[in-house]
């Protein structure tokens, strides 16, 4: 039974690097800040509609910042798609919510309380229909972990790295809502194909 | 690459799968509905008691989708479960675990079906002790905790391992700690009761008894330090009927000590209803021994 335990502490600390190259801060000019993820190398970003003001600076990997391009904004879906002016930018892989299942293993990055890339991880509590959740007839992942103010817009992510949501509110203490990545998909091709 | 982790969340969703296929949505309420284990294959459903607020109209989502009407067998509030029933055939029993095959720190798993899937959360079995006694007075076998976080809709839901066995029932209401599960032998011992009694019979004296020291020589004779002095008598109670008196106080029960509250409220299981017990009692600095009839509690 040796090392299990250690075997995984690797892994998890391996995948929360690898997704954290895709991680971006976002920055409102009214003092609040949070996640967000490159969809895109050429410079696409993903996040919540919640942390994006009228402008938005995004800080990149590498610390660079970045003044970016809004390309849209939904309130409703609480997304925003953000472009900077950069190319062959580290982007996730895309998973899809649908294939979730309860139970599964996830990882939420972002930056709560403004701490850079910082992780928390749990598990799927369920899909879609989550009764006494406020979900808002949104297509939302609901996981068992710790989301803080800072981890908005950043990236949920599965044992394997795959993006299977947008972590945008908390419903509790340990209790994480995140929009699926699937809705993304689609508000982010809806965005490129009005302003591309 | 992250194979192990693979391996771990893939398991951890095969345990809620496994376990999902036993878990029906208990619509027995008004406001968000709960969650109920299959106990057999009989259609018997335990769930937790505060969750099931109608008697009639029940309902049951059932795993495939679709909905079943149940009907009210019977609970026990102290123990915070109700068992209820459907006629819908195939419900699979839950593969039901005796909670010694758990050490705490292994992983287990909060379930619940509020909606028509199931849900889950992860934590570790935090705690296991003694046998304890809720505040309602439901004797409970086993101390269980989990830290999994308990979702809305939750209560009702079993505790998991991770092999999908299930060892409790989680309850909200017991206690102002989370995660508190009613363990596999007190839900056998209550469902048992529940589906041929309908409820869970206890045993009643119609006395208001309270902790007591001895003076020092009654002490030395009774070979206890303290006992339980009768503050209050019910008139027409089987204690009133025995003769007991307001400032008896009862030192013990059935050849047993009666030093503290729960040592009595053991003593006065379902069991002896109807049955005459020796109890022992000072009086006046004398040791008596009377009979009583014990009675069910109302």
């Amino acid at each position: 039974m040796s090392g299990i335990a250690s075997a995984l502490d690797r892994e998890v600390e391996d995948l929360a690097e690898k997704v954290r190259r895709s991680l971006v801060q976002i920055r409102n000019g009214h003092g609040g800040a949070g996640a967000g993820a490159i969809w895109h190398p050429d410079g696409l970003i993903l996040t919540n509609a919640h942390v994006v003001g009228r402008r938005a600076k995004v800080v990149l990997g590498d610390g660079v910042v970045h003044e970016a391009r809004v390309l849209a904004v939904d309130e409703e879906r609480d997304l925003a798609a953000l472009a900077v002016e950069a190319s062959g930018l580290p982007a996730v892989e895309l998973g899809s919510a649908r294939d979730l299942r309860a139970g599964q293993w996830v990882l939420a990055i972002g930056h709560p309380w403004g701490l850079e890339g910082a992780v928390t991880s749990g598990v799927v509590i369920g899909v879609g229909e989550l009764p006494g959740l406020p979900a808002g007839g949104r297509e939302m992942v609901a996981a068992s972990l710790h989301l803080r103010p800072g981890d908005s817009g950043g990236v949920l992510v599965d044992a394997e790295g795959r993006v299977v949501g947008i972590n945008t509110m908390m419903a509790g203490l340990d209790l994480g809502l995140a929009i699926s990545v699937d809705e993304a998909k689609r508000f982010a091709k809806q965005a490129l194909g009005t302003r591309g | 690459m992250a194979a192990l982790l693979k391996d771990l969340s893939k398991e951890l969703a095969d345990a809620v799968e496994k376990a999902g296929g036993s878990l029906v949505r208990v619509e027995a309420r008004r406001r968000l509905p709960a969650t109920g284990v299959v106990w057999s294959a009989e259609g018997l459903v335990v769930t937790a008691s505060h969750v099931v607020e109608q008697q009639e109209d029940i309902k049951f989502g059932l795993p495939d989708g679709s909905e079943a009407a149940a009907v009210f067998v019977g609970r026990d509030p102290g123990t915070d479960l109700a068992l209820l029933k459907t006629e819908a055939k195939g419900l699979p029993a839950a593969d039901w675990g005796d909670p010694d095959e758990l050490r705490v720190g292994n992983m287990v798993l909060a379930l619940g079906r509020p909606g028509r899937t199931v849900q889950a959360t992860l934590g570790i079995l935090s705690a296991r002790g003694q046998g304890w006694r809720t505040p309602l007075g439901g004797e409970i076998d086993l101390f269980l905790r989990t830290d999994a976080l308990m979702a809305p809709g939750f209560s009702g839901g079993p505790l998991v391992g991770s092999s999908g066995r299930v060892y409790g029932v989680l309850s909200s209401a017991l206690s102002r700690e989370a995660g508190i599960a009613i363990p596999t032998a007190t839900v056998r011992r209550v469902a048992g009761d529940l589906a041929t009694h309908g409820r869970v019979r206890r045993g009643y004296l119609g006395v208001g008894p309270q902790p007591a020291r001895l003076p020092a020589d009654l002490s030395e004779k009774v070979g206890q330090e303290t006992g339980l002095l009768l503050i209050s008598v019910e008139p027409g109670s089987p204690a009133a009927e025995a003769g007991l008196m307001l400032g008896d106080v009862i030192v013990g029960m059935d050849g047993q000590s009666t030093r503290h509250m729960p040592d009595l409220l053991g003593l006065l299981s379902g069991d002896r209803v109807g049955s005459s017990v020796a109890v022992r009692v000072v009086r006046a600095g004398k040791i008596e021994e009377r009979k009583i009839k014990v009675g069910e509690r109302p």
